[in-house]
């Protein structure tokens, strides 16, 4: 099915160098999907802003201790401590009672875990959040500083060199990991909810095929119709939602019949069937494929035969399969 | 797998292969029933997942205190029950909604399960009690190596500054050396060492001593400390320059009253928090070395690898040593002001180093496993 040219950009799947693996302490291995930098950025602003609201609050009592006519250093000494004692415990509070959330991360939809799989323990979130002092709040202070920085200070230039680093670092490795995560042995993962479908498959046919028609499609083809079917009838039941115009239903259903039709030619000159099928039976012809297929190729599974995609022979295989080609 | 999967009819009818008749097949009525093996292995198990979501769905907005105990026990049943839903589905199935739907309610089960119980006051003291001692006796060599680091640096800024009193201004900035200079007078520097009793109030009495605590806390030394663990990233030679230069900083300070024969005095009016502070920048230095081990041999792992099977103990020798500063903080803060007399000073300094001493050090025998 040449309609689409990258299992990436046909699937609503993540890239794969954004997955990684791991596995659970029963053995069964589990993808996740690596958060994007900007995404933590985000989650890490949402959470900055509550920090500095929840610090405001704090401070008030500071107000009346500044009528008793005490010195503007003391006062900025105590707003500081207010300020470190929030942004610490807001972190690591949240981490260990929210199982690796704050609510940042809750509305962007993230999720610190352990890299391994193993449980998420609480010195690794007390470690990951010790060295966002240094990431994260030392940097903005170098950044309000910056422009009282002379060429003469050593130390504020080591300080911005610093920053970089540190700064470009979750860009610099491949599991986007920043130094906390590093030290703590942490990732930040990406969390969906996925719901479950109803099954396509048909149970009654009205067409069957042979070996040989089933034999010149793979697993890969298989979910990319699987994914065609499905969106299909996502796309007629648009009709019932809120804010789809009739015309815009109507052009999508369009759309997606001319796909249907489409995918029906390219399917019956692959595999052969010379009957031409009525548009109005080109639905049931496809489901009828897939079902087919799927049983075709879900037998061959069991006895360990696999066809990954049109271009490959039906082979043994020789290990289980493993997915896990990016080792973490 | 105990369930017994009977093989189902399948695409019916196939011809063997190599037949001649060309595969016309015609539209006819429904011809024939077919259940695949994955749709029935679905069906047999679909109940359970729905309601492992379920569970899940109420952890999720409400915490697993949400549950009763027997849902909890009901929740880590059903997750073995949906590892091995997605381990069969694996091998038997091919539809990927399916499988992407095993993986995501067994990702989201995992983390209910697997995630950490505990609230901030129970992990503090469970750290408190055992990890942060453990940890502690298990980097000997590293605080070793920070300890002679930060020794060379005392003994450098030291001897540096009585040969040729200009060095003093290199090694310690202005805002550090508080008017205190190569050039002061024995009054200056007794002046600071031995405040008038009267100035505590004048620099208002306990709210100064708060605010000079947070200063303390956020003082040059905490954040010192915090790089020196944070640099260990960059393999531990950073770490070994700025704990070394600590030392020669207060190499300087010592050596600029060693010429006004005021040395008895300074140690004592440092001993306050000096022994907890040098301490926790010393405990910084040697998780920094840590970390640092774990990058430059990392064995028969990848080097993030071993960093982050070794790193807790590192990040916990680390997160001790943000509690001595604490400590440190508020001797310097609330005591140093108070107390005048140079043998009261010299007391609390060795009892704090006592205390420290015996805190990591006890005997193993009362650490009970739990």
């Amino acid at each position: 099915m040449s309609t689409t040219s990258s299992a990436d950009n046909f699937f609503d799947r993540p890239q794969a160098k954004s997955v990684r693996f791991i596995t659970t302490p029963e053995g069964v291995q589990l993808p996740v999907e690596l958060a994007s930098v900007m995404d933590r950025l985000g989650a890490f602003t949402i959470d900055f802003l509550i920090c500095i609201a929840i610090a405001i609050l704090f401070s008030f009592p500071l107000y009346f201790i500044s009528i008793l006519g005490v010195s503007g250093n003391v006062l900025s000494a105590l707003f500081n401590l207010i300020v470190f004692i929030v942004r610490y415990t807001y972190f690591v509070q949240f981490e260990l009672v929210w199982r690796g959330l704050t609510p940042g991360k809750r509305i962007i939809g993230l999720r610190v875990i352990d890299r391994r799989g193993g449980p998420l323990m609480p010195s690794a979130v007390v470690a990951r959040n010790l060295t966002r002092e240094f990431e994260a709040f030392m940097p903005l202070m170098v950044l309000l500083s910056a422009g009282s920085l002379n060429a003469g200070n050593f130390g504020q230039w080591l300080s911005v060199a610093w920053v970089l680093v540190i700064g470009f670092l979750p860009f610099m490795n491949r599991d986007r990991m920043r130094g906390g995560d590093l030290i703590a042995g942490t990732i930040v993962v990406r969390m969906v909810t996925r719901s479950l479908a109803k099954d396509i498959a048909n149970s009654e046919f009205h067409y069957t095929f042979t070996d040989q028609h089933l034999s010149a499609y793979g697993k890969f083809e298989l979910q990319v119709l699987e994914e065609l079917l499905r969106r299909h009838g996502q796309e007629l039941s648009s009709h019932m939602r809120p804010g789809v115009s009739a015309a815009q239903a109507f052009k999508a259903s369009m759309e997606s019949k001319h796909m249907i039709n489409e995918v029906t030619e390219k399917i019956r000159n692959k595999i052969g069937w010379l009957e031409p099928i009525a548009p109005e039976q080109q639905l049931q012809f496809l489901k009828d494929f897939y079902t087919a297929e799927r049983a075709y190729l879900e037998r061959g599974q069991l006895f360990g035969m696999v066809k990954a995609d049109k271009h490959q022979e039906l082979k043994r295989q020789e290990v289980p399969p493993t997915e896990n080609n990016h080792k973490i | 797998m105990s369930e017994q999967y009977t093989p189902p009819p399948i695409y019916p009818p196939s011809s063997p292969p190599g037949s001649s008749e060309p595969p016309i097949a015609k539209s006819t009525a429904p011809s024939s029933k077919v259940s695949l093996r994955s749709s029935q292995f679905r069906e047999e198990r679909e109940k359970n997942w729905m309601e492992l979501e379920f569970l899940i769905d109420r952890t999720e907005k409400g915490g697993i205190r949400s549950l009763a105990a027997s849902e909890l026990e009901r929740l880590s049943v059903l997750y073995r029950s949906a590892l091995s839903s997605l381990s069969v589905a694996r091998s038997i199935a091919l539809d990927r909604n399916l499988l992407v739907y095993l993986e995501n309610l067994s990702l989201r089960a995992f983390l209910v399960v697997y995630g950490p119980r505990s609230s901030m006051t129970e992990s503090l003291s469970h750290f408190l009690t055992r990890g942060f001692p453990e940890a502690v006796r298990s980097a000997g060599r590293h605080i070793f190596l920070a300890f002679s680091a930060l020794m060379v640096g005392v003994f450098a800024g030291f001897f540096l500054v009585l040969q040729n009193p200009d060095w003093y201004s290199t090694f310690v900035s202005e805002a550090m050396a508080g008017g205190r200079g190569p050039g002061s007078t024995r009054e200056e520097l007794e002046a600071v060492l031995f405040p008038n009793p009267g100035d505590y109030a004048k620099n208002g009495g306990l709210i100064g001593s708060l605010a000079m605590f947070a200063t303390a806390l956020f003082s040059n030394n905490t954040m010192v400390g915090v790089l020196a663990f944070s640099l260990g990233i960059a393999a531990g030679a950073p770490t070994i320059v700025l704990i070394a230069y600590q030392g020669v900083t207060l190499g300087a300070f010592i050596a600029i009253h060693y010429k006004q024969n005021l040395t008895v005095e300074l140690l004592g009016w440092l001993s306050i928090h000096g022994v907890t502070e040098i301490l926790a920048i010393i405990l910084c230095g040697a998780a920094g070395l840590m970390v640092a081990e774990k990058i430059l041999f990392p064995g028969r792992y990848s080097r993030i690898e071993n960093l982050s099977i070794h790193g807790h103990t590192a990040a916990q020798v680390a997160i001790g040593a943000m509690i001595l500063f604490f400590v440190a903080a508020i001797l310097e803060g609330f005591f140093r002001q108070l107390i005048s007399d140079t043998a009261i000073r010299y007391f609390i300094g060795g009892a704090t180093g006592l205390f420290w001493l015996l805190y990591f050090l006890r005997p193993k025998a009362e650490v009970k496993s739990v």
